[in-house]
């Protein structure tokens, strides 16, 4: 792995900031190893936010798409597939663009459409793949949303390229744009997809079973498979788009019946067929909605075997904040019947009349999609879902939380727009080089109330480790604090779980106007 | 405070008020209820109808949104109504002294309660800012079949 040098982050932590005279702060001149030519190639895109277009209300959105970059600033080509609560725009030409990288590894990527145009934020974290936040807002369309982009192989670009057994997670909306969260596996095999297992949390009812499938060329846009990787699948009866990143990543959209997508991810033939075999700790991330608004949950456990010790875990409800310390009766089980799949249960003492209930699949045996399936005698308590994954490099210290990160966050916050103040969508992304705990870098944020982003604060702040979460002080959190300045400043705490040095989710502890969830993960 | 839901894209359209304020089942909620209480239930709903002394479309109570605190017969009562977007996409606008109704249940957050108003009506005008599990909608309930068909502009 190729880490950012020390002496660069170093540098980067003396950073100060540069104030413009008209009370404007912008950061200064970013540093690092990036280049236009550090974004080169095709790449797999996709995103989940929020879209105003036509004078129609703020809408759901999810996009998925292909895009080719030049090495020297210019998109040459590419498509892309539209989800807007339902409504699908399918197929939609890429017919240039522009992107910039800054030394940092922040940047900005225009994607130029038949009629319009499209505008993201980036933040690279290696050659290969970067995050993005839709930065939108012109004339014909304002939309935000995170998500990520990721290098495309095209020698798997065909139906057979897709083969083997994979894990995915489509969570979004169902046909009446009713939260829904669909996690499971399945195995494909030159187009045809054998029987798969769902765990599907439809408006907080719950179902699973068999399914089967297809994966094929698109009759009406065939070349788009050869040319992007692009293709249709249908699967458990839900019609999709797929593109083939390479043979371990294929990214789906739904076309039909709601608003569903999502990652499958090659699942390794090394997952643990007993639960014996599984001796590690996790952290866990899930986030979605309740009946409170937005949900986001952060927790770890260490598996020894079936018992399950040391569990924490954080929830932020609607703004409010609960603190999980310990857990009774917990422990953790595989499905015999399906490889990889398996639940994890155990009692937290917040809420005793519903075990914390949790459905996972794992695609190796350190990570996997994680579908919270808690439930009381009303039902779900929530529709949720997200990643689980192994806890290695621990201690984690001031030596090895170290070097240049992206920051991105994205959930709901209480926003004034035109005087109108609502909660609303908002996506984050950033770059901070870290040292010393501290930080300093740069951001683009987008409340979506606001109507346009706001790009270039300033973020600063600093994180305080307080061990790994096995200690005998299990209350004791990490945790961090990031300040943005522009015109203005804000400052927003989170609690950070390490997933290993390299990876940490987090999510907002405070502050009962925000329910923010993100990663910060290291540049490569 | 924002003391009304003001629409900067459509003109609103007001139904007549309820001329009168009373609290209908309401369910006062006993702490060892709140555990219990964690999920939606239809079959628990009661109605409220009283007279609106502030409403907030972003409030700093719990949970996070849309706000209205109602004075009705039994006292004032704490209503959250979820996403103020859903009620502007209704055009359902909340200003001191109208009468509403609301339909829904209290909901436990933690270890305290809220009212959760599944339905908002003023007058003959209904919004629904939950369905019927509980999840709060988005305005994209709320759409007609002519505006679904104008997302195909979405790019």
């Amino acid at each position: 792995m190729k880490r950012l040098l020390f002496t660069l982050s170093m540098a980067a932590a003396l950073w100060s900031a540069a104030c413009s005279g008209n009370g404007i702060v912008n950061p200064p001149p970013p540093v690092g190893k990036y280049t236009l030519a550090s974004l080169n190639g095709q790449y797999a895109f996709m995103t989940n936010g929020e879209s105003f277009a036509g004078g129609a209300n703020a809408t759901p959105l999810a996009r998925v798409g292909s895009f080719t970059a030049d090495g020297t600033g210019k998109i040459l080509t590419g498509v892309e597939d539209v989800n807007a609560a339902g409504t699908t725009n399918l197929a939609l030409a890429i017919i240039g663009g522009s992107y910039t990288v800054n030394a940092d590894g922040r940047g900005t990527l225009t994607l130029q459409l038949a009629q319009s145009s499209i505008n993201f934020g980036i933040t690279l974290t290696s050659i290969n793949d970067g995050l993005m936040i839709d930065e939108t807002s012109n004339a014909n369309q304002s939309s935000t949303g995170s998500g990520n982009f990721v290098k495309q192989s095209a020698g798997s670009f065909q139906v057979s390229g897709i083969a083997g057994p994979y894990v995915f997670d489509f969570p979004g909306l169902d046909a009446s744009n009713s939260p829904e969260s669909f996690v499971g596996e399945f195995t494909a095999n030159n187009g045809t997809i054998s029987p798969g297992f769902f765990d599907d949390n439809d408006n907080g009812t719950f179902s699973n079973g068999a399914f089967i499938g297809t994966i094929a060329q698109d009759p009406l846009q065939a070349a788009t498979l050869t040319s992007f990787g692009r293709g249709i699948a249908l699967i458990a009866g839900q019609n999709y788009v797929f593109y083939i990143v390479d043979a371990t990543r294929v990214r789906f959209i739904s076309s039909n019946g709601g608003m569903l997508s999502g990652d499958a991810v090659a699942q390794s033939n090394t997952v643990p067929t007993s639960v014996a075999s599984i001796n590690s700790s996790f952290v866990f991330i899930v986030a979605g909605s309740s009946g409170s608004g937005g949900v986001t949950r952060v927790g770890r456990f260490t598996a020894n075997g079936a018992t399950v010790t040391a569990v924490l875990a954080d929830t932020n409800d609607g703004g409010r904040f609960i603190k999980t310390d310990t857990a009774t009766n917990a422990s953790i089980s595989l499905d015999p019947a399906n490889p990889g799949r398996g639940t994890l249960t155990f009692t937290d003492p917040n809420f005793p009349q519903a075990p914390g209930t949790y459905i996972f699949y794992l695609n190796s045996p350190t990570q996997g999609v994680i579908q919270e399936q808690t439930a009381n005698k009303g039902g779900a308590v929530d529709v949720a879902d997200g990643t689980l994954a192994a806890q290695t490099g621990s201690p984690f210290a001031t030596s090895n939380i170290t070097g240049t990160y992206a920051l991105s966050w994205s959930g709901l916050s209480l926003q004034n727009g035109g005087g109108f103040s609502v909660q609303d969508e908002e996506d984050l992304l950033g770059q901070v080089a870290v040292s010393s705990l501290s930080f300093s870098g740069a951001a683009d944020i987008f409340q979506f109330q606001s109507g346009a982003p706001v790009p270039d604060l300033v973020a600063s702040g600093s994180i305080t480790i307080a061990g790994d979460g096995t200690s005998s002080s299990s209350s004791n959190r990490n945790t961090m604090t990031v300040k943005l300045v522009k015109s203005n400043t804000t400052t927003v705490n989170f609690v950070v779980y390490f997933v290993n040095p390299q990876l940490a989710f987090f999510m907002n502890n405070q502050d009962a106007n925000r329910t923010v969830a993100g990663a910060l993960q290291t540049q490569q | 405070m924002n003391a009304t839901i003001s629409s900067k894209t459509a003109i609103l359209a007001f139904a007549l008020a309820l001329g009168f304020g009373t609290l209908a089942n309401a369910q006062e909620v006993k702490q060892q209820d709140t555990q219990q209480l964690r999920t939606y239930s239809v079959g628990r709903e009661s109605s409220i109808i009283g007279t609106v002394v502030k409403f907030d479309s972003a409030s700093s109570t719990l949970p996070m949104g849309a706000h209205v605190l109602l004075q009705t017969s039994a006292g004032q009562i704490d209503v959250h109504l979820g996403n103020a977007k859903v009620l502007l996409a209704g055009h359902l606008e909340s200003s001191p002294g109208d009468s509403l109704r609301i339909v829904g249940e209290p909901l436990a957050l933690g270890d305290t309660t809220y009212f959760a108003a599944r339905v908002v009506q003023k007058g003959a005008l209904a919004v629904a800012v939950r369905n019927t599990k509980g999840f709060l909608t988005t305005p994209a309930s709320l759409m007609t079949p002519a505006q679904k068909e104008a997302l195909r502009g979405v790019r």
